[in-house]
Order: C-alpha cells, then sequence, then structure tokens
C-alpha cells in the first residue's frame, strides 16, 4: 500500500531524512517514533505529495507521489502538526468543503460528512464556528477532515497534541476501529500511545531509521541478560549469599530491596529463587523485569549520540 | 463538481456570507452617495451657463459631465478596496495551516488559483454593481442615456479591476502577512496609473509609444468614451493572464521550499 524507497530531504545543507526505506501492507497502523526534529513530519509531508523529494520514490497504491500526485492525494487523509481549519466557517460546511475538494462523489458527501461527525463526536459542536472551539475540538474537526474522504491511507501527524486525557483515549479507540478499512501511519513521540495502538513501529532519529519492527519484537531486542527484581521481609546480604552463583553478572541494592542482574538463563533464574527459599528470606518480591518500548527507545536514539 | 468551482463557491460565501463585505459596501454607497448628488447637480448648473474647460458638447454630454466622474471614483476605491478583499486569500492560507490541506488535496495549483480569482471577481462585481445603481437611479431624472456605452464604461472598469485582482492575488501568494499583501498591492495598483506618466517624461517617440501602449489609462480610456478596440481586451487579459501564471508558480513552488 505504501512503499518508500531511498527517501532523501535536503534543507539547504542539512539533510532532514537521509535514505528512509519502508514498505506496509494495506490495514497496517504504523508508528512513527522519534525524538523532535528526527524527520517525521518531513517524512509524512513527502508521503502526502506536500512537498517533492531531494531523491528517492515513494508511492501510494501503486502511484508515484511526485508523478501522479493527483491520484495519490485522492487516496489519503491527512492530519498535518496544526489541523488546517478556517475559523471562519462552521463544522459541518468546513467538512463539506474538504469532502468536495477530495472529490468525493456528490452524492456521497453527505453521509461521509455524518460518518466523519459522529466517529469523531464533533455532534454537539456541528453547527458552530471553529473560530469558538476549543483546541481538542479544533483538533477533533481536524481528524474528522482527514477522515471525510474515507481515505485508503491516514496520515496522522502527533494526532492526541493538546487533547484531554479522556479525547487521547477517545482518538486511540477511534484508531483502534479504523484499522483493518484504513492504513494508517501516526507519527509521536509518546511511546504508550504507539504501543496501545500500533502494531508496527519505525524509530526514527536524525533523519535514518534506527529500529523497524512489530512492538513485541521490539521489546525483545535487549536479549542477553535480564534483571530481577527482588524485595524481602527479612534483612539480608544477597551479596554474600549469591556471590558463588554462576550466572549472576551483577548484584546492587541493600537490606530488603535487591537488583541482580544475570544472563537471562532459566536455570540461573531458578537457582537464584531456591536459594531465597531455602535460606528463609521471606521472598515477598522476585519479578523479571521486563525492557519496555521506553527503554529500547532511549538506547535506540540518546544511545547512540553518548557513544558518538 | 468542478475543483476550480469548489475553491470558489467556498471563497465565495466567505465573502458574501460575513458583515465585513457587507459592511465594505457600506462604507462605499457612502462615499458615492455623497459625491454622486453633487457631480449630479454642478452637471445641472453647467448645463445652464457654460463652464471653462469642457467643450461645449462634452459640458452637455451626461457621460462625461457625470458618469465619467462617477466611474473615476469608483476607480480610486478599487485600487484601495480590492487589495482588502485579495489579501486573505493566499496568505492567511499559509499562515492558517491552511494550505497543507490545499497542497495535499488532490486540486492543481491553477484550480487554487482560479478558483481563488473568480471569487475575489464574483466580489468586484457585487461593488460594481452597486455603483451601476447610482446611473439607473438617474433615469428616473433623465431619459436620454445610451445604455450600451455606458455599460461598456462600466465593462472597462471592471476589466480594469480584474487586472488589479489578478496582481493582488499574486501579492497575496508572496507574503504570510495580510498587512504586508495589503501594502505591496495598493503600491502596484497606484504604480499601474503611474506608468501612464512615463508619456511626457520620455522623449524619443518610440519610448513614448511603448508607455503609451502599457499604460492602462490608454486602454480604459476608450473603452469609458463607448470604443470597443480588441487590444484593449487582448492587453487587460494578458496583465490578468501574466500575474495568474506568477502567483500560480509561488503555489506550486511550495512543494519545493524546505518549510
Amino acid at each position: 500500500m505504501v512503499e518508500v524507497k531511498n527517501l532523501c530531504k535536503d534543507y539547504g545543507p542539512t539533510r532532514a531524512i537521509d535514505q528512509i526505506n519502508f514498505t506496509l501492507k494495506k490495514g497496517d497502523v504504523v508508528g512513527f517514533l522519534g525524538p523532535n526534529g528526527a524527520g517525521k513530519s518531513t517524512t509524512m509531508k513527502i508521503i502526502t505529495g506536500f512537498m517533492a523529494p531531494t531523491s528517492g520514490q515513494a508511492q501510494i497504491a501503486g502511484f508515484d507521489v511526485f508523478e501522479e500526485p493527483l491520484e495519490v492525494k485522492k487516496r489519503i487523509g491527512y492530519l498535518p502538526e496544526t489541523p488546517p481549519v478556517y475559523p471562519d466557517m462552521y463544522v459541518t460546511d468546513y467538512l463539506q468543503f474538504v469532502a468536495e475538494l477530495k472529490k468525493v462523489p456528490a452524492i456521497e458527501i453527505k453521509k461521509n460528512v455524518k460518518i466523519a461527525i459522529e466517529k469523531t463526536n464533533l455532534g454537539a459542536v456541528a453547527n458552530r464556528l471553529i473560530g469558538t472551539l476549543s483546541k481538542g475540538f479544533k483538533q477533533r474537526v481536524g481528524i474528522a477532515q482527514a477522515l471525510v474522504s474515507q481515505p485508503e491511507v491516514l496520515i496522522l501527524d502527533e494526532p492526541t497534541v493538546g487533547l484531554d486525557p479522556k479525547q487521547v483515549l477517545e482518538i486511540r479507540d477511534l484508531i483502534r476501529e479504523l484499522k483493518g478499512d484504513h492504513t494508517i501511519i501516526l507519527s509521536t513521540h509518546i511511546l504508550p500511545e504507539v504501543q496501545a495502538v500500533c502494531d508496527k513501529v519505525i524509530i526514527i532519529n536524525k533523519g535514518r531509521i534506527v529500529a523497524e519492527d512489530s512492538i513485541a519484537n521490539l521489546g525483545r531486542l535487549e536479549k542477553g541478560s535480564s534483571v530481577l527484581q527482588i524485595k524481602l521481609r527479612n534483612p539480608k546480604d544477597l551479596n554474600s549469599l549469591l556471590s558463588s552463583q554462576s550466572g549472576v553478572l551483577q548484584i546492587s541494592g541493600s537490606l530488603v530491596d535487591w537488583e541482580i542482574q544475570f544472563d537471562g538463563k532459566d536455570q540461573v533464574h531458578d537457582e537464584i529463587l531456591m536459594k531465597l527459599v531455602q535460606t528463609n528470606s521471606g521472598l515477598l518480591e522476585f519479578s523479571p523485569k521486563k525492557l519496555d518500548l521506553e527503554d529500547v527507545f532511549l538506547k535506540l536514539t540518546y544511545g547512540q549520540e553518548a557513544k558518538l | 463538481m468542478n475543483s476550480i468551482l469548489v475553491m470558489t463557491k467556498k471563497e465565495l460565501k466567505g465573502f458574501y456570507f460575513t458583515p465585513t463585505f457587507f459592511f465594505v459596501a457600506f462604507l462605499i454607497s457612502v462615499i458615492l452617495s455623497l459625491l454622486y448628488p453633487v457631480h449630479f447637480s454642478m452637471f445641472a448648473e453647467g448645463l445652464q451657463m457654460a463652464a471653462p474647460g469642457l467643450s461645449g458638447h462634452q459640458q452637455s454630454n451626461i457621460h462625461y459631465g457625470l458618469f465619467l466622474r462617477h466611474l473615476s471614483y469608483l476607480n480610486l476605491i478599487l485600487i484601495f478596496i480590492v487589495p482588502a478583499f485579495s489579501m486573505k486569500l493566499l496568505s492567511e492560507e499559509k499562515k492558517m495551516r491552511t494550505f497543507d490541506l490545499l497542497l495535499t488535496s488532490p486540486i492543481t495549483s491553477w484550480d487554487i488559483v482560479l478558483g481563488k480569482f473568480l471569487a475575489l471577481s464574483g466580489a468586484i462585481l457585487g461593488i460594481m454593481l452597486l455603483a451601476l445603481l447610482y446611473p439607473v437611479m438617474t433615469t428616473l431624472l433623465v431619459n436620454k442615456i445610451h445604455w450600451p456605452s455606458l455599460l461598456l464604461a462600466f465593462g472597462g472598469i471592471l476589466s480594469l479591476s480584474l487586472v488589479y485582482a489578478a496582481m493582488n492575488l499574486f501579492c497575496s501568494s508572496l507574503t504570510e502577512s495580510v498587512l504586508i499583501a495589503y501594502i505591496m498591492s495598493v503600491v502596484l495598483n497606484v504604480s499601474v496609473w503611474f506608468v501612464g506618466v512615463g508619456v511626457e517624461a520620455v522623449d524619443s517617440q518610440t519610448a513614448r509609444q511603448v508607455f503609451e501602449h502599457i499604460s492602462l489609462a490608454t486602454h480604459l480610456s476608450g473603452m469609458v468614451e463607448g470604443l470597443l478596440r480588441v487590444q484593449s481586451f487582448v492587453f487587460f487579459g494578458t496583465f490578468v493572464g501574466l500575474f495568474l501564471f506568477l502567483a500560480e508558480r509561488v503555489v506550486e513552488s511550495h512543494r519545493w521550499r524546505a518549510l
């Protein structure tokens, strides 16, 4: 559905994105993740045909964004960073205007506008001027605008910025609801958002893709060592107790709270557990600490800089 | 629906469904209503005693004595009003980031520019019709009005204001600030009138002819006098075409810019 090959974009002497490659299938929900200024928005602007790439190609549904922009633009819905709304228009009129712009057949316009309003819960403000709406509502009008042509590909640039927590949840539910019918690309720097709605993550840093995988796989990225979090009722010196244990890499903590890093083998895990139980330590907590997306993200983006 | 018409419809609604347009139209009618009766009575007095400057023929002709003045005031007003209508058309799109929507919609840059130009022409036409009310009302008092030449004179002012519209739309495309767009537009509109001064400033015969030809006033005066010349239409047409082309280029160039 979406195919990006060797995409580069230069802003004068600075290279904003560098050799970006990825392919998405129909129905994929992909999160673009990266710190500010990583090139997320630039990539999205090129895919939407808003901007021309310096080199490389992007295709949507088999149409090149540069060679056949009109065909591509019919098939996408795009929510830019700032919702593109006219403050002096009424919500319904605005959505109707967008639907006409996107060449929705005349008989379907009314229906599409109604659906978009329903999906984004805009019913209460449908007859108000957009300029009088709050930021969260404007953002929702922006999302409704992207949906109104029922596009095959939805591109959302930071869709939940400026919304209150309840609205954020609603938008996430909405995105989940849209899954399947549409291919969705959404950019964000909020990690739980990606975890909540996306099947696949593309992490971009300094214009390059540093990781591209499913969420589950990325979580397992850091193999080879695991951390155990241990809480005891009776204070014990685990340094002396486990120093002889093979496979243990590092022991830290004191009295009742400990953290043990080991090589991740099941046998070592079991042996540590046995020892703690046998020495009557009053084991309260024994939990393997999983590396979550946040750690992966920080490691991939900021870790790289630290190494340099 | 055709994309140009979609654009035009939206912008026309923006003009005619907002109080600003009607407020501006009201102010224009205040100015014209103050001036028109004054000129009318001056013309009526002039009929009785010959005033110096005008030949007897022009003196007694209502088209010269009244309508021409009316139209020149209308033109003066349009120099300042057309920029006010046009200033936000493209610059505000950029400022409000709604340009992103237009450029990611399946429409071409020509659709955007032509759509906006047509809407702007529609707004100007509204003002023209308002100004046309004055001569129409005059028929209550005067029964010898030569309508074709009067309408042609209005057509002349209309084509001139289409030139303003195209130039001002181009100005609006250049900047994100409506104020800068307005000032640039007014300067361009006014300078169009100063080109004619070149006719008197140069000595060479060829240069004079060139200035005479590019002066909008030369072409306008013919139409105002009821003289329909094809070359004038071609001239106005090329002016409009040139500036619409430039505006289209500026809109298109956004794809290549680092913004």
